[in-house]
């Protein structure tokens, strides 16, 4: 090891463009790597508020053609009512909540106030804070009984508190939002947009007759999301609600209409993945994950064949000495494994500087938190939620990877060189 | 007892065009113990026979017969540990790896030996230096040393290993006279006090004439 240490000492100064530019390539690619590896991460470990991403799953989406005329057909989320019959008490469930996946861009003021800010809201039933992970700054969640009666009840995030009420205490005080007034009973922690699926800053109750969104018995704004025991099989939910979809389509026969069943219910991981998620479309994670593979794919080869070049040419100047190793009965498998871990190092070295810059990146540049509006510190995962030993571990991975890609050419073809045209080379 | 005998060797080189005869049916042989010089004008094929006793070559046709052992069938693998075990090489251009020590150089072959623990290689490689009278240079840079003293270490990585055969190739070809025969007196004190053998190419006349005995080579045979 000291021997190669030396050599890479060596090369580094005889070398030094050369082997500054592998070095620093490395530290680049693995550094692309890792963002795009963290990037990938935060879609899916679990963080608060969907710190049950694990076992979390989505009801979503009701697709509706005529029997007679299957080109009219009409699809969107689910009317509160239809998400009931289809999601409600499913075996295997922990706990689960009836809220509007998409939230709305709302305007919030003050009573008495003339500033308005926009305001992500939703409407949720009470399982919503069992669901999703919001913890509580002041106050309290509203009930299952208030969020039935659909009292006007909100539930905010600190910031919007902060921004339109001032100082806490906010609890008992009222917003109005889109122009009704609603009482605050509680505060919650501010908390990630990267969190599609459970990211609130306004939770408005909603219930059994609530009508918002609604255009049909069947169709509205609703959706459905459940936290599956563990252990259960995504198979066992979708066969409770194929049976549900047939008991629907016995209704909706009536009126000569029929269901186009979409794979529902879907876990958190394939709609993170999925390319496009339509009402009237199955959510497809393969085709993204496919890309993903070859963005990987790329991220990898491009810098591999550009290092093998750079090792190709750091090896033409030690053509001769490897003559001598092999007259000294270096045997051919040995000058390869020589030859991959000396690079090993150097990638390895790299890929440390590539992973520093990667975990830098990640604690300061808030572009990877995309799409935060109003972004402050409070509002982001923490760092810890994609920047652990499992990223690190893959960016390593990832190292040693792009390592046997870029060296194993130069250090075969070094390998097959001919002993005495090696040594007899100037 | 020959531990060296070449027989009807021949070395054909192919190019698309071009076929070029090195080694014509040459057969040579070996006592163990001797000092054998090889000489010829430039071309006749001293070197390619160096090569293929160090089987680092292999002969077109011919039989290659080292210590007992012929290496018609012998893998590359194969090839590499005898090298190591009972051939040593000094070149005429020292051949030192720029990158590493004194004591990195000479150790060499003993890192591609198993079974030779870390400080059983340095203290082999101190034991050797000493005997060269080359102890204070064991942590100098090739590039800090004279043209004699690489000869000196390259002497030593030859014979670190206590192999049978010394192979060396115009050993004195870049050295003044006076490190010249510096040069050779090491290697005939070798050759006395060892019992090693070595089969030495050279175009010096007197250098050769201290040897044991002299093969002359013309366009790839031998001619005495």
């Amino acid at each position: 090891m000291k021997t190669k240490l030396k050599q890479i000492y060596y090369d580094m100064r005889h070398q030094p463009v050369i082997a500054w530019v592998t070095f620093l390539a490395t530290a680049m690619s693995v550094f692309l790597i890792m963002v795009v590896v963290m990037m990938q991460r935060a879609k899916t470990v679990p963080f608060a508020p969907e710190s049950c991403r694990e076992n979390l799953v989505i009801g979503a989406n009701l697709h509706i053609e005529n029997i007679d005329d299957a080109g009219n057909n009409s699809s969107s989320a689910l009317s509160y009512s239809a998400a009931k019959m289809l999601y409600d008490g499913l075996d295997g469930i922990d706990c689960m909540t009836f809220y509007t996946m998409r939230p709305e861009e709302s305007e919030v003021y003050a009573p008495g106030g003339d500033d308005f800010i926009t305001a992500q809201s939703r409407r949720a039933d009470a399982g919503f804070f069992e669901v999703f992970d919001h913890p509580l700054v002041e106050g309290r969640y509203f009930t299952a009984e208030e969020a039935n009666a659909l009292m006007p009840l909100a539930v905010i995030n600190e910031s919007t508190a902060r921004k339109i009420l001032g100082n806490a205490p906010w609890a008992g005080r009222e917003i109005i939002v889109d122009n009704s007034v609603y009482t605050v009973t509680g505060v919650i922690r501010d908390n990630s947009s990267l969190a599609t699926l459970g990211h609130a800053e306004i939770v408005i109750p909603t219930g059994p007759g609530d009508t918002f969104g609604q255009w049909t018995d069947y169709l509205g704004s609703m959706a459905v999301a459940m936290v599956k025991k563990p252990g259960v099989d995504m198979e066992h939910l979708r066969n409770q609600v194929k049976a549900r979809y047939s008991k629907l389509d016995a209704q909706l026969a009536a009126e000569g209409k029929r269901t186009i069943y979409h794979e529902a219910p879907y876990e958190q991981s394939t709609l993170a993945d999925a390319a496009f998620f339509g009402s009237n479309t199955t959510p497809d994670a393969s085709h993204s994950r496919r890309m993903r593979w070859v963005i990987y794919g790329i991220l990898l080869i491009v810098p591999a064949i550009n290092l093998s070049s750079m090792l190709h040419s750091r090896m033409r100047r030690r053509v001769n000495e490897i003559g001598v190793r092999r007259a000294f009965g270096c045997t051919r498998r040995r000058i390869i494994t020589d030859i991959i871990t000396e690079n090993f190092i150097v990638t390895l070295a790299g890929g440390i500087v590539g992973v520093t810059l990667g975990i830098i990146f990640a604690a300061t540049y808030s572009g990877l938190y995309e799409g935060i509006e109003y972004y402050n510190q409070g509002d982001t995962p923490a760092v810890s939620a994609f920047l652990n030993f499992a990223t690190i571990a893959t960016s390593l991975i990832i190292c040693f990877v792009l390592n046997i890609l870029s060296a194993s050419v130069p250090a075969w073809q070094a390998a097959r060189m001919n002993p005495v045209e090696a040594l007899n080379s100037k | 007892m020959s531990i060296i005998k070449l027989q009807e060797i021949t070395k054909v080189y192919q190019t698309r065009d071009i076929e070029t005869t090195a080694l014509e049916n040459v057969n040579v042989s070996v006592e163990r113990g001797e000092f054998v010089s090889i000489m010829g004008p430039s071309g006749c094929g001293k070197s390619t026979l160096l090569n293929i006793i160090g089987l680092l070559d292999r002969p077109t046709s011919g039989t290659v017969e080292l210590l007992d052992r012929t290496f018609e069938k012998a893998g590359d693998t194969d090839l590499s540990h005898f090298r190591n075990a009972n051939i040593g090489f000094v070149f005429q251009s020292f051949h030192l790896i720029p990158s590493l020590n004194v004591a990195a150089n000479v150790e060499l072959p003993l890192i591609y030996r198993s079974g030779m623990s870390a400080s059983q290689r340095r203290r082999r490689v101190e034991e050797v230096m000493e005997r060269l009278n080359m102890t204070h240079r064991l942590t100098h840079m090739p590039s800090q040393l004279s043209g004699g003293q690489c000869q000196r270490v390259a002497i030593a990585r030859a014979i670190v290993g206590s192999p049978s055969i010394i192979l060396a190739d115009e050993p004195t070809g870049n050295l003044d006279s006076k490190m010249g025969s510096e040069v050779m007196s090491l290697l005939h004190t070798l050759n006395k006090e060892d019992g090693t053998t070595i089969v030495m190419v050279t175009h010096n006349e007197a250098q050769a004439r201290e040897t044991d005995r002299i093969v002359r080579f013309f366009d790839g045979r031998v001619i005495s």
